[in-house]
C-alpha cells in the first residue's frame, strides 16, 4: 500500500513539472498583427545566425530603422549556426522566443507546420511582398500560407578556377553545352597536369542543393508534393556513383581528404585555397571564395545529363527567410521592421547582397552600383539563369535531411555502402524521420 | 585508527546546517528539471507544441534503434580506452613534476595549456593541424616516406583521434593528482629513506595507498565525463558524429535527437538509459573501491 | 601512523653517488620534457602564429614560420562585434567570479558533513549527489530555462551563478570529500577534545589544510566557467551580456568567409586570463600539507 502511494505522488510530482512545460508551450497568444503600430516604447528582440560581418551590418540596419521609428527599440541577438538552433528552440520551448527570427529553409517547415511563426497573411498591412519575385515568394509558403518571406535567392553554381586552368594551359568549359561527363574529362586533366597537387574537382554530396538539383536534371524531385520523399533510388545511386567514380580516378581527392574539406569551413575548402579547380556552391558564396582564394573564380552552369529537364532542372534557392514568432506581442511593429529590412532601399544599401541577392527587384537594381565586382558577377549568373518552379519546402521532420546525407555520401566514399545500398537507406530513413514528425 | 576513543554522538543537526545550501539546490534547482526529464521520458515531444504521453514507447524504441547501438558501441570503446591512458598521463606527469626539479612551474603550466582551450571552436581548427590530411603528423611520416590520410575524416582512425584530443588535455586530472600529491606528509618519505625503502617501495607503499582516495576520485569522475562526452566530438565532427557515425558518442546522439530532430521526448528517455549505465559503473567503483581506497577513518 | 611521526627528524636529502651522472639524467629528462611539450603545445603555438597572419593567408600557409608580423587582427577582432572584446571579458569576469565565490564556500560545506559527519541518510543523499552529475545539461536544459524564465532571470547573470552557491556542482563537492578523508583524522579529535564546535573545526582545522583542493576547486571553476559554452548561450540572450565563449563563436560562420585572424587574435587574448590564473593558482596547490607547518 505504502508503494503504491508514493509511486503516485511521484506520479504527481512529474505530473506537475510537465504542466509547467505544457503551460509555457501553449501560454498567452501574440498581439494583433493587423493593428495600427504603437506609440508607446516598444521593445523587439530579432535574432539572426552568421558572422561578424553579418552582425555589423545588421546592426547598422537596425539602427536606420530605430532612427526612424524612435519608440522602438531592437535588440539583435546574433548566434552562431548550431547555437543558433539550440537556443530558438529553448525559447520557443518557453514560449520566450525573440519576435523577428531569421530562418532557413531547411528549418521552416519544422516550426511553421507546428504554429510557432505568424502567418505574415495577416500582417499585410504593414509588411508589403508586392515588389519580390512570385517565384522566391513562393518558397515561404507552408500549407499555403506565407509564413517567411525571402531575404535573398541564391543558385546552385559550379564555381571554376581559372587561374588554375590557364596555368594548366586547359580552356575554361562552355557552360552552356557541358555534360557531367565533360567535367569528368576536364577534372582528370587537371589532377594529370598538376601532378596530384591540384585536384580537378573538389566532390560534394554534403548539401541538399546538390541532391535538388541531380533529381530535377533526371526529372524527378527529392520529395512530392505530399511531403514524401520521391527521388527514385536509381537517380541517387547514380548520383553517387558519380562522386565515387571521381574519388576513384583521382579526379576529386581521396575520400578522408573530401571529407574533411567537406567538415571544414568555407575558407578551408579546395576551392578557397587553390587546392581544387573545379566545386559546387552557391552562387552568393562567390565574393568569399574569392577573397579567401586571391586567385581568379568564375561561376559556370552547373553540368547537364543531356536530357530534356535538365533545362529547367535550376531553381532559386531562398538565402534565408524572414519570419516572426506567433507569439510575439508586437507583430505588427515586428512586420514593420521586416518590411524596412526587405522593401527599403536604405536597408538594401546597408546589407547589400550580405543574405542573398536582395529578393525585392527594386532593391536589387538600386544596390547594384554599389556591389563588388564578386557580387556583381553572382547577380549576374542568377539573372542569366533559366531557373523551373522551387522545389517543395523541405517537409516537416526532414531538417536533419544533410547529416543523413552526409553520412551516406562517407559510406559510400568509403565504400562501406554501394550507391544503390546507400541510396535505398537514405530515403528509408529520411522518410522515417518525416513520419515521424 | 584513532587512538582516542571517545564515544561520537551523531551529528544530524550540524549535518544538515552545512548540508543546507546544498539541499536548498538539490530541492530548487536539480529535483524540478531531473523529474521533468523523467516524465518527458515517457512523452512525444517537439519541444513546440505540449508533450503527449506516449507510454513505454520511447523504450521499445531503443531496443530497435540501431544508430543508437552503434552510438553505445562507440561510446564504450571510447571510455575504456582514453579513461585509463588519460589517468596515467596524468599520474605520471604529475609524479614527474611533483618536486625537486627546475622548472617545474614552466612544465606544470605548459602541460596545462592545452586543457585551457577546453571546448574553444578554435579546437576543431587545430586538431586538424596535427591530424588533417596535410598536418603535422602526416609531415612527420612523410619523414619516412609514407603517406597519411585525413585521420579525423576517416571513419577508420577518426575515434583515435579523439581518444588522443582526451589525453592531450589530461591536465585536469593531472592538477588534482598535484593537489593529492602535496598532502602526502613529506615525513613519511624520509621515514621510508631512513629505513632504506627505495623508490619503487616507496611509490607502492606511501603514494599509492595515500593518493588512492584522488585516484578513486579521478577514476570516477572521469569515467562519467568520459560517459558524456560531446564537447569534443561534437566541435571536431562540426556536431555530425561523423565521418560515417564514427565519432557518434552516446551524448552526441540524444543532442541531435532533441535539438536537431525535435525529439526530446525520445532524447529525455535516453539520457535516463546514460544515467543507469553511468550509476551502474559508478556503483561497481564503490564496490570495488572497498578492496584498494584507503581512507584515514 | 604515530610513530611515524615520532621518527620524523630532519634526514639530509640522500645524494645519489655520482654527480656526473645525476646531470645527465637530468638533461636528458629536461630534453624529453622539452621535447613532449613542444608537441604538446604544437596546435597553441599554431593557433599564436595564424592570429599574428593576415587573414586570407591563414589556411594557405602551413607550419608555424612567419612572414611578417601582421598585428591587424588583436584591434579588428577587439571591435569586430556589437559591443569591444573587453566588455565580453568583464562579463565573463563576473560570471567566474560569482561562480569561484558560490563553489568554495557551498561545496566546501557539503564536503565537511559528508566527509566528516555522522548524520542519517549520509550515504543515501551521497548517492543522490554524484547522481545530480550524471544526466547529461542537454535534457536538462529546457525545463530549466522554462524555470528561470519564470523567475525572470533569463539574460541575467543569476542563472549561471545560483546554481553554484547552492552547491549544485557536485564534482567538486566530491573532490573536497577525498581531500578531506584523506586529513589525518586525529586532527580534528584533538581540536573537539579542546571544546571546539564543528563550525571551529571546519574553519580552523579542516579548511586550511585542504588549501590545495580549494585552489584546484577555484582554478577548475575559473578555466570550466570561462570554457563554458552552452548554458552561456542558452541563457545570455542580449549581446550585451554576451560573455567570451559565445561571443567568440559569433566570428564563425561556415558558408561565408570568416575572420579567422581575429578570432584567433581574441582566442590569443581569451586564453590569457585562464592562464594566468594557473599560473598564480598553481603556487597554492604545491603548498599542501608539507608546506603548511603541520608535521
Amino acid at each position: 500500500m505504502n508503494n503504491g502511494l508514493s509511486r503516485r505522488s511521484l506520479l504527481s510530482l512529474g505530473a506537475g513539472a510537465v504542466a509547467a512545460s505544457t503551460l509555457a508551450a501553449c501560454g498567452g497568444g501574440g498581439g494583433d498583427a493587423g493593428g495600427e503600430i504603437s506609440k508607446d516604447a516598444v521593445k523587439l528582440r530579432f535574432t539572426w545566425w552568421g558572422s561578424d560581418a553579418r552582425h555589423k551590418r545588421t546592426q547598422q540596419a537596425i539602427d536606420l530603422f530605430t532612427k526612424k521609428y524612435p519608440n522602438i527599440t531592437i535588440s539583435g541577438e546574433f548566434k552562431e549556426w548550431n547555437g543558433y538552433w539550440d537556443s530558438l528552440a529553448t525559447t520557443v520551448a518557453a514560449n520566450d522566443a525573440p519576435d523577428i527570427i531569421q530562418m532557413d529553409e531547411l528549418y521552416l517547415a519544422s516550426y511553421a507546420e507546428r504554429g510557432a511563426l505568424l502567418d505574415l497573411g495577416t500582417a499585410a498591412k504593414h509588411l508589403k511582398t508586392d515588389g519580390i519575385d512570385p517565384a522566391a515568394l513562393d518558397t515561404g509558403k507552408v500549407d499555403g500560407k506565407q509564413y517567411a518571406v525571402p531575404t535573398g535567392v541564391a543558385a546552385y553554381s559550379m564555381v571554376v578556377n581559372t587561374t588554375l586552368l590557364e596555368q594548366y594551359k586547359i580552356p575554361v568549359p562552355d557552360d552552356s553545352t557541358w555534360t557531367w561527363d565533360d567535367l569528368k574529362r576536364i577534372g582528370l586533366e587537371v589532377s594529370k597536369a598538376s601532378g596530384g597537387k591540384v585536384t580537378g574537382v573538389q566532390s560534394w554530396g554534403f548539401d541538399a542543393g546538390g541532391v535538388n538539383i541531380w533529381a530535377r536534371q533526371a526529372g524527378a524531385t527529392l520529395y512530392d508534393a505530399s511531403g514524401k520523399v520521391s527521388i527514385p533510388p536509381a537517380v541517387l545511386a547514380g548520383y553517387w556513383q558519380y562522386l565515387l567514380d571521381l574519388a576513384k580516378q583521382g579526379i576529386a581527392p581521396a575520400p578522408s581528404v573530401t571529407v574533411e574539406r567537406a567538415g571544414a569551413s568555407l575558407d578551408q575548402s579546395g576551392t578557397a585555397t587553390n587546392t581544387s579547380a573545379f566545386g559546387t556552391w552557391w552562387n552568393t558564396q562567390l565574393t568569399s571564395l574569392s577573397a579567401a582564394s586571391g586567385q581568379q573564380l568564375k561561376l559556370l552552369k552547373l553540368p547537364t545529363n543531356g536530357q530534356a529537364a535538365a533545362a529547367e532542372s535550376p531553381y532559386y534557392k531562398p538565402s534565408m527567410f524572414w519570419s516572426i514568432s506567433s507569439r510575439s506581442k508586437h507583430p505588427a511593429e515586428a512586420a514593420l521592421f521586416v518590411d524596412f529590412l526587405l522593401n527599403t532601399t536604405e536597408a538594401g544599401e546597408v546589407l547589400l547582397t550580405d543574405r542573398g541577392v536582395p529578393s525585392n527587384s527594386t532593391v536589387r537594381s538600386a544596390i547594384t552600383g554599389k556591389l563588388a565586382d564578386t557580387d556583381k558577377a553572382a547577380a549576374e549568373y542568377l539573372a542569366t539563369l533559366k531557373v523551373g518552379a522551387a522545389p517543395r519546402v523541405t517537409p516537416n521532420g526532414a531538417s536533419g535531411i544533410e547529416a543523413i546525407l552526409k553520412r551516406h555520401t562517407e559510406e559510400v566514399l568509403f565504400e562501406r555502402r554501394t550507391p544503390q545500398a546507400a541510396a535505398e537507406s537514405f530515403i528509408k530513413e529520411l522518410q522515417t524521420e518525416i513520419d515521424a514528425a | 585508527m584513532s587512538a582516542l576513543g571517545f564515544v561520537r554522538k551523531r551529528d544530524d543537526k550540524a549535518a544538515y546546517l552545512f548540508l543546507l545550501p546544498w539541499f536548498a539546490g538539490l530541492v530548487l534547482i536539480t529535483a524540478g528539471p531531473v523529474a521533468a526529464s523523467f516524465v518527458l521520458g515517457f512523452t512525444d515531444y517537439n519541444l513546440i507544441q505540449p508533450p503527449r504521453f506516449n507510454g513505454l514507447e520511447n523504450v521499445t524504441r531503443m531496443l530497435g534503434d540501431d544508430r543508437l547501438h552503434h552510438a553505445l558501441g562507440v561510446t564504450f570503446t571510447y571510455v575504456l580506452i582514453s579513461v585509463p591512458l588519460q589517468l596515467a598521463a596524468a599520474l605520471g606527469l604529475a609524479m614527474l613534476l611533483d618536486r625537486g626539479m627546475r622548472g617545474l612551474a614552466f612544465y606544470r603550466s605548459a602541460f596545462y595549456l592545452p586543457s585551457l582551450l577546453g571546448s574553444s571552436v578554435a579546437i576543431a581548427v587545430l586538431w586538424r593541424q596535427i591530424f588533417g590530411a596535410e598536418g603535422l603528423f602526416n609531415q612527420f611520416l612523410n619523414l619516412f616516406g609514407l603517406t597519411g590520410r585525413g585521420w579525423i575524416s576517416d571513419p577508420d582512425t577518426a575515434l583515435s583521434t579523439l581518444i588522443v584530443l582526451n589525453v592531450w588535455t589530461f591536465g585536469a586530472p593531472m592538477v588534482i593528482f598535484l593537489a593529492g600529491l602535496r598532502q602526502i606528509p613529506v615525513m613519511y618519505y624520509e621515514a621510508a629513506q631512513v629505513d632504506g625503502a627505495g623508490k619503487f617501495t616507496q611509490f607502492r607503499r606511501i603514494t599509492l595507498p595515500l593518493l588512492s582516495p584522488i585516484i578513486f576520485f579521478n577514476l570516477v569522475l572521469q569515467i562519467i565525463h568520459a560517459f558524456q562526452s560531446f564537447t569534443q566530438a561534437f566541435v571536431v565532427s562540426g556536431g555530425t558524429g561523423g565521418p560515417s557515425d564514427s565519432t557518434m558518442f552516446y551524448t552526441l546522439y540524444l543532442y541531435q535527437r532533441g535539438f536537431h530532430n525535435f525529439d526530446m521526448g525520445y532524447a529525455s528517455a535516453l539520457a535516463w538509459l546514460l544515467l543507469i549505465i553511468i550509476a551502474a559503473f559508478t556503483a561497481l567503483n564503490f564496490w570495488a573501491a572497498k578492496k584498494w581506497v584507503f581512507y584515514d577513518d | 601512523m604515530t610513530d611515524l611521526k615520532e621518527r620524523v627528524t630532519p634526514v639530509p636529502i640522500t645524494v645519489e653517488a655520482a654527480p656526473v651522472r645525476r646531470r645527465g639524467r637530468s638533461l636528458a629528462k629536461h630534453a624529453g620534457l622539452g621535447l613532449l611539450t613542444l608537441v604538446m603545445l604544437y596546435p597553441v603555438l599554431w593557433m599564436v602564429v595564424s592570429s599574428l597572419r593576415p587573414n586570407n593567408v591563414i589556411f594557405r600557409s602551413p607550419g608555424l614560420i612567419l612572414d611578417g608580423l601582421e598585428t591587424r587582427n588583436y584591434g579588428e577582432g577587439w571591435n569586430a562585434l556589437a559591443s569591444p572584446f573587453g566588455h565580453y571579458l568583464v562579463n565573463s569576469a563576473i560570471v567566474v567570479l560569482g561562480c569561484i565565490i558560490g563553489n568554495l564556500v557551498s561545496c566546501s560545506m557539503a564536503a565537511y558533513a559528508f566527509a566528516r559527519l555522522d548524520f542519517t541518510g549520509r550515504k543515501l543523499w551521497f548517492a543522490v549527489m554524484l547522481g545530480t552529475i550524471m544526466l547529461p545539461i542537454h535534457v536538462l536544459i529546457v525545463p530549466q530555462y522554462i524555470a528561470f524564465s519564470n523567475l525572470g532571470w533569463i539574460n541575467t547573470f543569476l542563472p549561471l551563478i545560483v546554481p553554484k552557491l547552492l552547491a549544485t556542482d557536485a564534482f567538486f563537492v566530491f573532490l573536497m570529500v577525498q581531500f578531506i578523508r584523506g586529513l589525518p583524522k586525529e586532527l580534528d579529535e584533538a581540536a573537539r577534545i579542546d571544546g571546539a564546535g564543528h563550525p571551529r573545526i571546519f574553519a580552523q582545522v579542516i579548511l586550511p589544510l585542504m588549501l590545495p583542493a580549494l585552489a584546484t576547486t577555484t582554478i577548475f571553476t575559473f578555466i570550466w566557467t570561462w570554457n563554458d559554452f552552452f548554458s552561456q548561450l542558452i541563457y545570455l540572450t542580449d549581446p550585451d551580456m554576451y560573455t567570451v565563449p559565445v561571443a567568440l563563436r559569433s566570428f564563425v560562420d561556415a558558408t561565408v568567409s570568416t575572420s579567422w585572424g581575429s578570432m584567433f587574435a581574441m582566442s590569443v587574448v581569451s586564453l590569457l586570463p585562464i592562464f594566468l590564473a594557473f599560473l598564480i593558482g598553481q603556487r597554492y596547490l604545491v603548498k599542501g600539507i608539507a608546506t603548511t607547518g603541520i608535521k
